[in-house]
């Protein structure tokens, strides 16, 4: 898969990996197999069958990645779409079919559009995905469809293999004799399960429809989507904020039509070539508002047009997160000055739209005496209530007024101090090389950190100090001059107005 | 007629011309009644751009503390959210807004909302995006030393901005000059002075007073320009002009300033 190398179907070419026991072939052209060579013929075997062969290390994780971007491409197709094992991807296609004119509609279009990716693929449609994925490994035709009712007849002429059995159970069911479904089907149930297990007997049923089988998507499928396909591919990007603006619409509304709202919002559009470009955005409050969501949208777009390509064919735009409540609704008084009272998250998802979510932030107390402990500073996206602020900073300066900077120094930084007496603030420091004379000083503020936490040599004493031009500094001593072992150090933390 | 009423109406007929907002914004009194007297309104404009510019390099942070007295006057006026915009590099050498500080001034940190950037341009593209929201009092970005994105067209569209939605921007320089004309409604430039020194028992050295500023109004649409010490009141949460020298403290030659006795 993929287009590293240019393919030259002519000249037999092989993929390998290194088992244990040697190089081992992992993938053949259609040359190589005419050459009689075959997945998992050692290397040195088919080199000796054609001497010429063309060897690649196989990178099995690239073709996991290669699957797993086609499978999310599928999503064109279904939202309910996953890998299967290495070679496959399965879609739930019901109740999709009819968008691309029926089942048949719908694998022509998959199978036109797989081609022109230079892919060849085998397809099948089947009631049950355990037929499908026997019909898409087994049938005679690389394009299957199954219908309802014929599900036991298709299955009859595959292979034992078609039901995905391990190994072991295939060569035990070979050694028997028994080398097509058709032979399994209507055998006594007691006697397969004693013999080769449950699993054979709950594939045969998951295959013929009898059991029920779970499909996990590769990404939870939204409730809330809404998509477009294009009848010419668009690149310009006055189209793609047409499409945009029509897409928030149609979702907003079936949003407003459930008392609805989204957190989290997802485009995606889909390339001619196969490749997809998708854009997540998150929104502070529950949104449902279409000219909101349109905007947030568009502000990303500005690079998008550099990606189109040869177009892009079809959008889908998803809604995440979603729960119910009061998403603010803004259409009626918007710009009305009597909303000064309102909220600002419209606002603020565009900053975190553009800057990131974590330039945006908002403040909180926490309950420590430590300076940079006692707040932090959290993204506006995520939930924060009202918080008493005046009482942790009573609390933290104890009726000193202003007794915090209005800067404080991310990482405090070391200054050089003169001191006449050691418990007293300094007389001088010098601090980026600059240096200070103090005429003003408060202190010592004394503040340990919490005692569980403690090394004993991080008490700090605070100053606030003032130099002879009239800044203000707060400077800390850490550690004490009279215990041995525990050297003090001066710190610069902040500065006052 | 008298010619007074005539002097009024005129008066009333250039001011609505002069108006480049659709609606006049009340003034915020500084608290301050000899500084008020000077100002327009008789106080600080809203809904239009202050510019703050330090006295010298070191002055960043009394600056910005004067900055913050007039945010909270004009919180008085026109209550809403604050935006602080600052750019990184920025936050790296002067450090980063302290809420708790903040919470002192009476400037409650519910309502500040922090936003960094990468560059200088997009201070001034989050300042006007800010500006344009009904629910923003306040919006105040920091200029890095090298910017060159701020200039006269972007300081008329932040003043037109304010003045259309009655939210007040503040554009805080790190350079004493910006060497440039702008459409700012006031400019201000802010030098750190020494506090009157306060007594407390049990220390040799006198503590902080108040934090006091020579403020400087270099600029203004209206108004009279001035100069005047300034001390914030945390008590009263507003400005007072400073008494000048309090202090009995002997005066001190300081060599580094050829011989001036140094301000008290």
């Amino acid at each position: 898969m993929g287009n590293l190398l240019p393919p030259d179907e002519g000249r037999p070419l092989v993929l390998s990996d290194n088992a244990q026991s040697g190089a081992r072939i992992t993938a053949t052209n259609a040359a190589a197999e005419a050459q009689g060579l075959f997945t998992g013929m050692p290397v040195t075997d088919a080199r000796a069958i054609f001497p010429a062969l063309e060897v690649y290390p196989a990178d099995s994780a690239g073709d996991v990645e290669a699957l797993t971007r086609l499978a999310l491409w599928g999503q064109r197709y279904s939202p309910f779409t996953r890998i299967e094992g290495e070679d496959g991807i399965s879609l739930d296609i019901t109740g999709c079919a009819h968008l691309f004119g029926g089942e048949e509609g719908l694998m022509d279009d998959l199978a036109q559009r797989l081609e022109s990716f230079g892919l060849s693929a085998r397809l099948a449609i089947a009631p049950t995905l355990g037929a499908a994925w026997a019909a898409a490994r087994h049938a005679p035709s690389a394009h299957a469809i199954i219908a309802t009712g014929e599900i036991s007849e298709a299955l009859a002429a595959f292979p034992v293999a078609a039901l995905r059995l391990s190994e072991e159970t295939v060569a035990a069911l070979d050694k028997l004799g028994l080398k097509q479904i058709g032979l399994l089907i209507g055998k006594p149930r007691g006697a397969l399960v004693a013999r080769f297990g449950m699993l054979l007997v709950m594939r045969l049923d998951q295959a013929l429809g009898q059991a029920d089988e779970s499909f996990n998507p590769l990404t939870p499928p939204p409730v809330y989507r809404a998509d477009c396909r294009f009848a010419e591919p668009v690149t310009l990007l006055a189209d793609i904020e047409a499409t945009v603006k029509h897409l928030s619409r149609e979702l907003a509304e079936a949003l407003y039509k459930a008392g609805k709202g989204a957190r989290r919002i997802e485009l995606v559009l889909y390339r001619v070539d196969g490749w997809f470009e998708a854009l997540e955005l998150r929104t502070s409050a529950l949104s449902r508002d279409a000219r909101h969501l349109s905007r947030l949208i568009c502000e990303r777009l500005e690079r998008i047009e550099e990606r189109a390509g040869f177009g892009f064919e079809a959008a889908t735009l998803a809604a995440f997160d979603v729960e119910r409540g009061d998403a603010q609704q803004h259409g009626l008084d918007t710009g009305a000055p009597g909303e000064a009272e309102g909220d600002i998250s419209e606002l603020l998802d565009r900053f975190a739209n553009r800057f990131g979510a974590a330039s945006v932030t908002r403040f909180v107390p926490r309950q420590s005496y430590v300076p940079e402990k006692a707040v932090e500073a959290l993204s506006v996206l995520e939930p924060i209530a009202l918080q008493d602020w005046s009482a942790h900073a009573r609390h933290l300066m104890d009726d000193t007024p202003l007794a915090r900077p209005i800067l404080l120094f991310g990482r405090p930084e070391p200054v050089d101090v003169i001191f006449e007496t050691p418990d007293h603030p300094p007389t001088r420091f010098a601090w980026r090389r600059i240096a200070h004379r103090i005429v003003r000083a408060d202190g010592p503020e004394r503040i340990a950190p919490e005692w569980w936490s403690a090394a004993p040599g991080e008490t700090r004493d605070y100053y606030r100090v003032e130099d002879e031009a009239g800044h203000r500094f707060w400077l800390y001593r850490q550690g004490f001059y009279e215990r041995q072992g525990e050297p003090a150090s001066w710190f610069i933390h902040g500065v006052f107005p | 007629m008298s010619s007074l009423q005539n002097l009024a109406a005129l008066r009333a007929r250039i001011t609505e011309t002069e108006r480049i907002s659709p609606q006049a914004w009340p003034s915020a009194p500084m608290g301050a009644a000899g500084i008020d007297a000077a100002l327009p309104g008789r106080g600080l404009v809203t809904g239009a751009l202050h510019e703050l510019l330090p006295a010298s390099h070191a002055d960043l942070s009394a600056t910005l503390g004067f900055g913050l007295g007039a945010l909270r006057r004009i919180l008085e006026t026109r209550a809403g959210h604050i935006l602080f915009v600052l750019p990184s590099f920025v936050a790296f050498d002067m450090g980063r807004l302290y809420p708790i500080g903040l919470a002192a001034y009476g400037i409650d940190p519910n309502r500040l909302v922090h936003l960094r950037v990468a560059k200088p341009v997009n201070v001034l593209w989050a300042l006007e995006e800010a500006l344009s929201h009904p629910a923003v009092a306040a919006a105040i970005g920091i200029l890095p030393e090298n910017d060159r994105a701020y200039d006269f067209t972007a300081s008329r569209r932040l003043s037109m901005r304010a003045g259309r939605h009655g939210a007040t921007a503040f554009i805080v320089g790190t350079r004493p000059d910006l060497g440039l004309s702008t459409a700012a409604d006031m400019r201000w430039r802010i030098g750190a002075e020494a506090s009157a020194p306060a007594w407390r028992t049990g220390q040799y050295r006198p503590g902080l007073g108040a934090p006091r500023w020579r403020v400087e109004l270099i600029k203004t649409r209206k108004g009279v320009t001035g100069v005047w010490p300034v001390e914030w009141d945390h008590e009263t949460l507003s400005f007072r002009v400073a008494a000048p020298l309090g202090d009995r403290t002997p005066l001190r030659v300081d060599r580094r300033r050829g011989g001036q006795p140094a301000a008290a």
